[in-house]
């Protein structure tokens, strides 16, 4: 099966029961892509399918295919940071890190649909997104604040 | 890791209904996949063909007018209907229902015809399609039918789809002018939880001081209900204090929840008398607060 995953094309094999999650791990090797419950409730497997951020666990690899797959190593540009990652440093947004992927991939989706977010709907883009340290507070504060930077 | 199966993706209706006649006694349809690969994972079920309907144009289509009111395709995710304004302007229960299932990215892959297929007795569209009279048009290589959106629930996790049908779509047709719909949930998380009572109703004006009102719950019998006998207690220009107290036995003989892991039978109970006052009183008040969801 052929998928584009950050950008650059790629021809997997794969078995019809292997999930997106285990694809991006296992065969690509990118594991900034974090598997935890892989049941659908923690989010942290999130990346984002055609733009719009999905919960890898709950995709098959073969679904995937011929669709773009963004995942957290295809967002910061030849090194350089994207506002959301510099935001999150900036705020503390961060205690563990093993959520930090799938809540930056899911603001940055959240800012490219809606480039201004109320509090409510930047809480509706990562409710998804289980953080077992609750720095909740602290992701949404960044993410607001990178939103203002944007505009 | 996925128990193994063979993975199918017609291009066409036709190869579908070929594909389900061949495979359908051990097969699995799959369009958003966020119950199927669960159940998949956890071996609830054991399919040895998947057949993913996604690749069906056909399926995706999402089409509105008066008349025929909402058509909803097999594969329209639950975003996509939320964030449509010809669903959201005239069907706010059903897009204040759906707004309450698990969370954004689920929303993302999940359809409303997978959530009503996967037949849970916990299923928020359900209590909105049921006040909406909804329809269910079924297809295969025999022909099409179409039945009611309460006789599709045949129990915990049954339809009347028999193996060889694909549901192809959901209408809904548009609701009486000046009618208000709403829907209300008690559960114990946002995002991570199934609903514990929910409770859906839309009263349309009846004449110029009465209403006519339809209330449907999930999460309080083996399939969600529409509680019909209850509804006509409500077409009445007595005060709306005593139609509830009159309603609320009838109500309660119209469920039949059971003790699990998300509440007690009793306490369902008291749950849906609560949220049965609360959402007609909402209703009859004329003004909607359409994101106080519990």
């Amino acid at each position: 099966m052929k998928l584009t995953v950050n950008g650059v094309d790629r021809a997997i094999e794969t078995e019809s029961n292997k999930t997106l999650l285990w694809v991006l791990r296992h065969k690509l090797r990118l594991t900034g892509t974090k598997s935890a419950c892989e049941r659908g409730d923690c989010g942290l497997c999130t990346v984002l399918l055609d733009d719009r951020p999905v919960k890898s666990c709950l995709v098959l690899a073969v679904e995937a295919g011929g669709h773009n797959v963004t995942t957290i190593e295809g967002i910061a540009r030849d090194g350089v940071l994207s506002n959301v990652q510099r935001k999150f440093i900036e705020h503390g947004a961060l205690q563990c890190g093993f959520c930090t992927p799938a809540a930056v991939l899911a603001a940055e989706a959240l800012l490219k649909r809606n480039p201004s977010p109320t509090r409510d709907e930047v809480v509706e883009a990562i409710e998804g997104v289980l953080c077992r340290c609750t720095g909740y507070r602290q992701i949404v504060d960044a993410i607001l604040d990178a939103s203002t930077m944007k505009s | 890791m996925l128990p193994k199966f063979d993975y199918f993706a017609p291009q066409t209706l036709q190869e579908t209904f070929e594909q389900l006649e061949n495979r359908g006694e051990d097969a699995r349809v799959l369009a958003g996949g966020t119950d199927l690969i669960v159940a998949l994972r956890a071996r609830e079920v054991l399919p040895k063909n998947i057949i993913d309907i996604k690749e069906v144009k056909e399926l995706h289509k999402l089409s509105y007018d008066e008349n025929h009111g909402l058509n909803i395709g097999a594969a329209v995710t639950l975003n996509r209907l939320i964030h449509d304004a010809r669903a959201s302007g005239n069907f706010p229960v059903l897009i204040e229902a759906i707004s309450t299932i698990a969370d954004y990215q689920i929303r993302n892959r999940a359809t409303l015809v997978g959530n009503i297929c996967n037949a849970s007795p916990a299923a928020d569209s359900a209590p909105a399609l049921l006040v909406l009279d909804a329809t269910v048009n079924i297809a295969s290589q025999e022909g099409k039918r179409s039945v009611p959106i309460q006789e599709f629930f045949a129990g915990v996790k049954k339809t009347s789809l028999a193996r060889n049908e694909l549901v192809t779509s959901v209408n809904v047709p548009t609701p009486p002018k000046g009618s208000v719909g709403s829907y209300l949930k008690a559960r114990r998380t946002v995002g991570e939880d199934l609903c514990v009572v929910g409770v859906g109703g839309l009263a349309a004006p009846n004449g110029k001081t009465s209403k006519s009102l339809r209330l449907a719950y999930s999460s309080v019998a083996p399939t969600p209900v529409r509680a019909f006998e209850a509804e006509k207690i409500f077409e009445s220009t007595r005060p709306l204090d005593h139609l509830l107290d009159e309603a609320m036995p009838i109500v309660r003989k119209a469920v039949s929840p059971i003790s699990d892991v998300r509440g007690g039978r009793e306490y369902r109970m008291n749950l849906v008398e609560v949220l049965t006052r609360r959402l007609v009183r909402r209703l009859w008040g004329g003004e909607l607060d359409w994101r106080g969801i519990q």
